[in-house]
């Protein structure tokens, strides 16, 4: 399966496009997202401070609600992630 | 109409305080706060020429909208509330937020300006890429949203 990923600061620097399409295992939930979001990080952008936006990043639903890590992705789904905020 | 939120696309438009304080103004209300945020020239010892603000548009305004109401709900329910937030590239010494709050004693202005200022460092989904005068940039860290619970 493979699911839409709409970017926001700094998971910017994993595409020039707003949206990243991931490749998933069937039925995989959020917590698969993480995995398969780490191994893309550590295999091109270590150098990009982004070692950690895998465990730190939260996912909005297209509802905008936070989905938690059992939370079960469709096949196409469009998420957002959410890098750790600081407006103001 | 007393609570006005919106994100201001700095290349369209800026953020102005003359429109907050007409908006804020009521025979009601006593006291005025006005807490006004610029891009500063530097950061941890580095040059800074802008911030890019970059926004989950319709999450943030969700977000302006019930922390405004919860500061009137905790601290005075006449308020009437004027917020502004940049989105986009932003010189430095220009407006990145306003706020603006009118009220029937000062305290509470007071502290509903402080409110909606630190629950939006931690509610609203808004990032900051800084430029430099170098020529490189940075996202810089900021508070994660991910339940707690979760974070091993």
């Amino acid at each position: 399966m493979e699911i839409q990923l709409k970017l926001y600061g700094s998971s910017k620097m994993l595409s020039d496009k707003e949206i990243l399409n991931v490749e998933l295992p069937n039925n995989s939930n959020i917590e698969k997202l993480r995995i398969a979001l780490s191994k893309i990080i550590s295999q091109k952008y270590l150098k990009n401070n982004l070692q950690n936006l895998s465990k730190t990043a939260a996912f909005f639903s297209q509802e905008d609600e936070i989905i938690n890590d059992n939370y079960k992705l469709k096949d196409k789904e469009l998420i957002s992630i959410i890098p750790p905020i600081g407006g103001g | 109409m007393t609570l006005h939120t919106a994100l201001i696309k700095t290349e369209e438009e800026k953020i102005s305080s003359e429109k907050a304080k007409k908006f804020i103004l009521s025979e009601k209300n006593g006291a005025e706060s006005i807490f006004v945020g610029r891009v500063r020239n530097e950061n941890s010892g580095k040059k800074v020429t802008a911030v890019t603000y970059d926004v989950h548009d319709q999450a943030v305004i969700k977000s302006f909208q019930s922390i405004c109401n919860d500061a009137k709900s905790k601290f005075d329910k006449s308020a009437s509330i004027f917020l502004e937030h940049a989105k986009g590239y932003v010189s430095v010494g220009e407006i990145s937020i306003l706020i603006a709050v009118s009220s029937g004693h000062r305290d509470e202005a007071f502290k509903i300006c402080r409110y909606i200022l630190e629950e939006i460092k931690h509610k609203s989904p808004i990032w900051k890429k800084e430029h430099y005068i170098e020529g490189n940039e940075e996202w810089l860290p900021g508070y994660s949203l991910r339940p707690k619970e979760e974070i091993k």
